[in-house]
């Protein structure tokens, strides 16, 4: 691989990097997971930018390599510790989510969609990233009808996480 | 309000983690990939070369055991029609799984991506199926040859034909129980490899129902 190409990718990922932020954000639930999610995607983007074509946004193409990486191909690593985090929500929530303050609202729904299985997730990753139901359903391989039933059904799922 | 809603408000503000430059991802680009194509790759390579050393090792390094091959086969064309065979066969997983890594692609859709590399793994699967139909099969043609031609063991044993065929069903038995106990810990390996792809693949077929 040549130098150039190296530069200009490396460039264009430290500009889109949020992306693969939040990818990982959404994936994993710690420090050290969110590193090595980062740097496969990293590798998977990388391997795959020879092929990438100016004609598709370099952003959008990430998030297709970047959902791809983090739903099929990453294997967790052993450093990976399952936290127990997220265990005891559904008890805690109800108190939470009568505080009123937005905060404690949101934190308690970053923990309800972390609850999600990884496909629901990534529904709500791109839901989140302003995608329309096209771009949805061609990332994932569904039809946009399915996408769009999908979604709210994830919408009514987060409801009773929230409001057991 | 909707909550994703009031999540989207927030989501792209957040910035927890630290921001990268430019000098800390150029090393990510040269680290090694731990993805799941990865690892089923090199299972397919181990298991190439596996198969092939057993199937060639006893040929090369015990005399004894070629001698006898030889004496089996008495006809060299069949031993050589065979081994043309089982190199073809060889030969042709060696093609579908390299067309078949060339198929997968990380800028797939998300469903044609799990599918490429789950047809590579059903690749793997039948090549391994093969080799064990194969080893079972000459294994039981082994034990009919040594029981019918050899003079050592039918003597030994003074067989008449029901102890034959007691022993037979044996040896059938065993052979039978070694075979499913190696399909059984690929069972186990690919299931433990895949099982998150599976899953995922699952939920995304059960959206189209």
């Amino acid at each position: 691989m040549n130098k150039e190409l190296e530069h200009s990718f490396v460039e264009l990922l430290e500009k889109h990097q949020n992306i693969v932020h939040k990818v990982c954000r959404l994936y994993t639930n710690n420090y050290d997971a969110h590193n090595d999610l980062f740097q496969e995607i990293t590798i998977q983007l990388w391997r795959a930018y020879p092929k990438f074509r100016g004609d598709a946004k370099f952003s959008t193409w990430m998030y297709r390599v970047g959902l791809n990486t983090a739903i099929t191909l990453y294997r967790k690593s052993k450093r990976t510790i399952k936290t127990q985090e997220f265990e005891g929500v559904a008890f805690k929530m109800k108190a939470e989510y009568y505080d009123d303050t937005e905060e404690e609202q949101l934190k308690v729904l970053y923990k309800a969609v972390h609850q999600l299985n990884d496909i629901e997730k990534a529904l709500v990753f791109l839901y989140l990233e302003d995608k329309d139901y096209r771009e949805i359903s061609e990332t994932l391989g569904i039809s946009e009808v399915n996408a769009r039933v999908k979604m709210n059904r994830i919408k009514t799922k987060l409801k009773t996480i929230l409001n057991p | 309000m909707d909550e994703l809603d009031l999540l989207k408000k927030d989501w792209n503000k957040q910035t927890e983690h630290k921001t990268l430059s430019v000098k800390d991802i150029y090393p990510m680009l040269h680290k090694k990939s731990s993805s799941i194509v990865k690892m089923l790759f090199y299972i397919s390579i181990a298991e190439l070369i596996f198969w092939i050393l057993i199937s060639t090792i006893p040929y090369y390094t015990s005399d004894e055991f070629r001698t006898k091959l030889d004496k089996v086969y008495t006809n060299d064309y069949i031993l050589n029609g065979l081994n043309i065979f089982s190199f073809s066969i060889i030969a042709v997983f060696i093609y579908l799984l390299y067309k078949s890594y060339k198929s997968i692609s990380v800028t797939d859709s998300a469903k044609k991506l799990m599918e490429s590399i789950l047809k590579t793994r059903k690749i793997i699967k039948y090549y391994v199926l093969y080799n064990l139909i194969m080893v079972g099969l000459s294994l039981i043609i082994g034990l009919y040859y040594g029981l019918s031609n050899d003079p050592k063991i039918s003597n030994i044993a003074n067989l008449n034909t029901a102890k034959i065929f007691i022993i037979s069903i044996v040896v059938i038995v065993f052979i039978a129980i070694v075979i499913l106990l190696i399909w059984l810990f690929y069972r186990l390996l690919y299931g433990l490899l895949l099982k998150r792809l599976n899953r995922n693949y699952n939920e995304l077929k059960k959206l189209e129902v």
